[in-house]
């Protein structure tokens, strides 16, 4: 009994280690950049978060400070409320606008694929120059078009309002992530075969009931990938806000990413790596429970 | 399998041979013979003219190559972190270099013959940003001074003359105001938050608080700082933050919240508003619209008593030379040479600053003439905005006051956010 089980045993072993070398070159450099740009700097980062580094010179340790320090620190509270409120309504913003007009695309209009390009021009723009011209346009293209046409709310600049700065971040972050997630949308309903629809019809379901009952539930993993990876991209937010508010008015805008990048620089290193630990583990914790939670329903 | 895996060993080495060489042949410099230095500068509208002096040093010898970084602060400072630093550096001196001051790792410049030549006045300017005990870290090498810019003709066609106390400066932005013009003009933009820092917050902070005195109690108060602390932002800047705002509330334009800095020197160029709180680096930017404008300067008077006038510095750029820097002789002969008169002084002529050293010849022109006297006289301060810590976003802070934010409210946050940094580097 026993020496067939090992011979097979060996046999898949064997197997197994017979790996095309090809592959290996696949990962090799890969594996290597990512040691040594993200892994290993990301310890480093950690290990530092424990000691009153600035960057340079000496340093010593001093233990859980910079943690205890960062949980009274009302600046970096706000700055976790207002990354997490930006990317949840970011997040739902982007998901619902790009659904419909994913339905749209593909449904039988003409101008199809002149239209599709349209939508999809956003995507090859850089986030800061689209963050100066849209900051142009709602600091004097608005305010001017609000002035003519006598509507008080445009006529001062959304971005110098604290309470509505966001909202503009909103817009215009959507408005660059859009077609990224349009396209993935796209893809997912062509994917659904057009018979379901015809045995619908001759159900006698409404076009609002197929929608509904028929597509969402056929590209419901495309809804999860988009929402994971959207989510993800909006927590770290940093150059639309830059280039828009800068973190302004006061300090209403300002994103973790920006909390932590402002620390590297402004010699408060160690700390804002106590910031990016917390961040980190925070991140992680979301992934973690958006796929625990989709699981089973996914592609 | 033992033969593949040994010749990716052998490529794996292969790689990192070459990858080895490229790195030490970097690191070597040029193959003229010469001694390279790295030099880093990165004052953007100065970048043609230090073009210039390090070409004409390159040429005057043949031992040393000195090789401008302009690549900016931030990738300076990345660099010190990484134990690669410039061997030289002429840069802006604020906080951010602070920290390469205070934990020693900039070389002692007390004996070259530059040193020996600095005005005195500004030694505890300098030191404000910190010092390594017993070393002279940084020489100042420009020094620009700030204070109100005016249109001249705008105060001539309404009878004003330069504001002496509050109340002038008060009665002419009232006559401004009246007959329609706009008396300062604010630059309030999101993006733009630093000329409220700048401008607005450090000029009224200035004008009435001793800066000097301020920090120095600051620093000692560290985690103390607060509504009970001998002195604080809350209890000392409280004054002048409401009179900031009682300007800014009512005699700047109506679009202020939406204007860049861009604007505000068009505006001024363009003759829409008789005075803007910035430097004299928005000089060439108005120049651009309006070559001929007459322009001049005061400082910001916040009192009743003319003794108290006083102008903003700041150690525009200052030179260094790092520890781990790998020729240091070369750098202080580079230095040497940047300091010679004729060098010095026309750079900062060229920049609208002032020479910090003893037997400067000053630049007259008439647009920073009217801050002349106070510098002369050793009446300046540097600004609060570049004392505090970089990492208390007080630009922001200033907006937020300019904006609306309730004043004691926000400047109570200044002083938690000091105390809070005190207590984590204590």
């Amino acid at each position: 009994m026993s020496t067939p089980t090992a011979g097979q045993t060996q046999a898949v072993r064997q197997r197994r280690r017979h790996v095309e070398p090809l592959y290996w070159w696949f990962l090799v450099p890969s594996l290597i950049l990512f040691t040594l740009a993200i892994t290993i700097p990301g310890l480093v980062g950690i290990f530092f978060s424990f000691t009153d580094s600035i960057g340079v010179g000496d340093w010593r340790f001093i233990g859980l400070t910079n943690y205890v320090a960062l949980f009274s620190d009302p600046a970096v509270l706000q700055s976790y409320l207002f990354t997490f409120g930006f990317a949840i309504a970011t997040v739902l913003v982007v998901n619902v606008v790009s659904f419909m007009l994913a339905v749209g695309l593909t449904s039988r209009i003409r101008l199809k694929t002149p239209l599709r390009t349209v939508f999809v021009i956003p995507m090859v723009i850089s986030g800061i120059i689209i963050a100066y011209v849209f900051q142009f346009l709602f600091n004097n293209s608005l305010p001017g078009l609000g002035e003519a046409l006598g509507i008080k709310v445009l006529s001062t600049s959304m971005l110098s309002n604290p309470d509505l700065a966001w909202v503009a971040l909103v817009i215009v972050t959507a408005w660059q992530a859009i077609p990224g997630t349009l396209l993935i949308y796209i893809a997912g309903l062509l994917a659904v075969p057009g018979d379901v629809y015809e045995a619908a019809d001759i159900d006698g379901a409404t076009k609002p009931q197929q929608l509904l009952r028929i597509t969402l539930p056929l590209v419901f993993g495309y809804v999860v990938i988009n929402m994971i990876l959207g989510l993800k991209n909006f927590l770290g937010a940093y150059d639309i806000i830059k280039g828009l508010t800068d973190g302004g008015p006061g300090t209403s805008t300002r994103s973790i990413s920006m909390t932590i990048v402002g620390g590297f620089n402004g010699g408060d290193y160690a700390y804002q790596m106590a910031n990016a630990t917390i961040f980190f583990i925070i991140t992680i914790v979301i992934s973690l429970a958006q796929l625990r939670l989709t699981r089973g329903r996914s592609l | 399998m033992p033969l593949t895996r040994r010749r990716a060993a052998r490529i794996t080495a292969a790689v990192l041979t070459v990858a080895a060489i490229g790195l030490s042949a970097a690191g070597c410099g040029s193959m003229s013979g010469k001694e390279t230095i790295r030099f880093a500068f990165s004052k953007r509208e100065a970048i043609p003219f230090m073009n210039d002096v390090v070409a004409t040093y390159n040429k005057s010898q043949n031992k040393v190559e000195v090789i401008m970084d302009t690549s900016g602060v931030d990738v300076t400072s990345a660099s010190f972190v990484r134990g690669n630093p410039p061997d030289i550096a002429l840069a802006n001196h604020n906080m951010e270099v602070s920290r390469f001051v205070e934990r020693c790792t900039l070389t002692d410049l007390a004996d070259t013959s530059a040193a020996q030549r600095i005005n005195p006045d500004l030694t505890p300017l300098v030191d404000q940003y910190g010092v390594c005990e017993g070393r002279t870290s940084a020489l100042p090498y420009s020094v620009m001074s700030a204070s109100v810019i005016y249109n001249k003709q705008i105060f001539a066609d309404h009878q004003i003359t330069v504001p002496q106390t509050w109340s002038d400066l008060l009665a002419a932005a009232d006559k401004l105001k009246a007959a329609g013009v706009t008396p300062f003009y604010g630059t309030f933009a999101g993006t733009d938050a630093w000329t409220i820092g700048q401008g607005w917050f450090d000029y009224s902070a200035g004008g009435m608080v001793d800066m000097k005195e301020f920090f120095e109690t600051l620093h000692e108060e560290g985690v103390n700082v607060g509504p009970h602390s001998r002195q604080s932002f809350q209890k000392d800047f409280l004054e002048p933050m409401n009179r900031m705002l009682q300007l800014t509330d009512n005699y700047v334009n109506a679009d202020a919240a939406s204007r860049t800095y861009a604007d505000g020197n068009l505006a001024m160029a363009q003759g829409k508003a008789a005075m803007l709180l910035q430097g004299p680096w928005a000089f060439s930017e108005i120049a651009k619209t309006a070559p001929n404008l007459e322009l001049g300067t005061f400082p910001l008077p916040m009192t009743e008593d003319p003794g108290d006038l006083r102008v903003r510095v700041n150690m525009d750029l200052a030179a260094w030379i790092p520890e781990r820097g790998h020729h240091h002789q070369a750098a202080r002969d580079f230095l040497e040479y940047l300091y010679q008169p004729e060098v010095i002084d026309a750079y900062n002529a060229s920049q609208l600053g002032f020479t910090p050293t003893t037997d400067a010849k000053q630049n007259d022109d008439p647009r920073v003439a009217g801050m002349k006297p106070y510098y002369d006289a050793g009446q300046m301060y540097q600004g609060p905005s570049v004392l505090v810590h970089k990492s208390i976003p007080v630009f922001n802070y200033a907006q937020a006051m300019v904006l609306g934010a309730d004043p004691q409210a926000t400047l109570a946050t200044i002083d938690a956010d000091w105390a809070r940094l005190a207590f984590r580097q204590a």
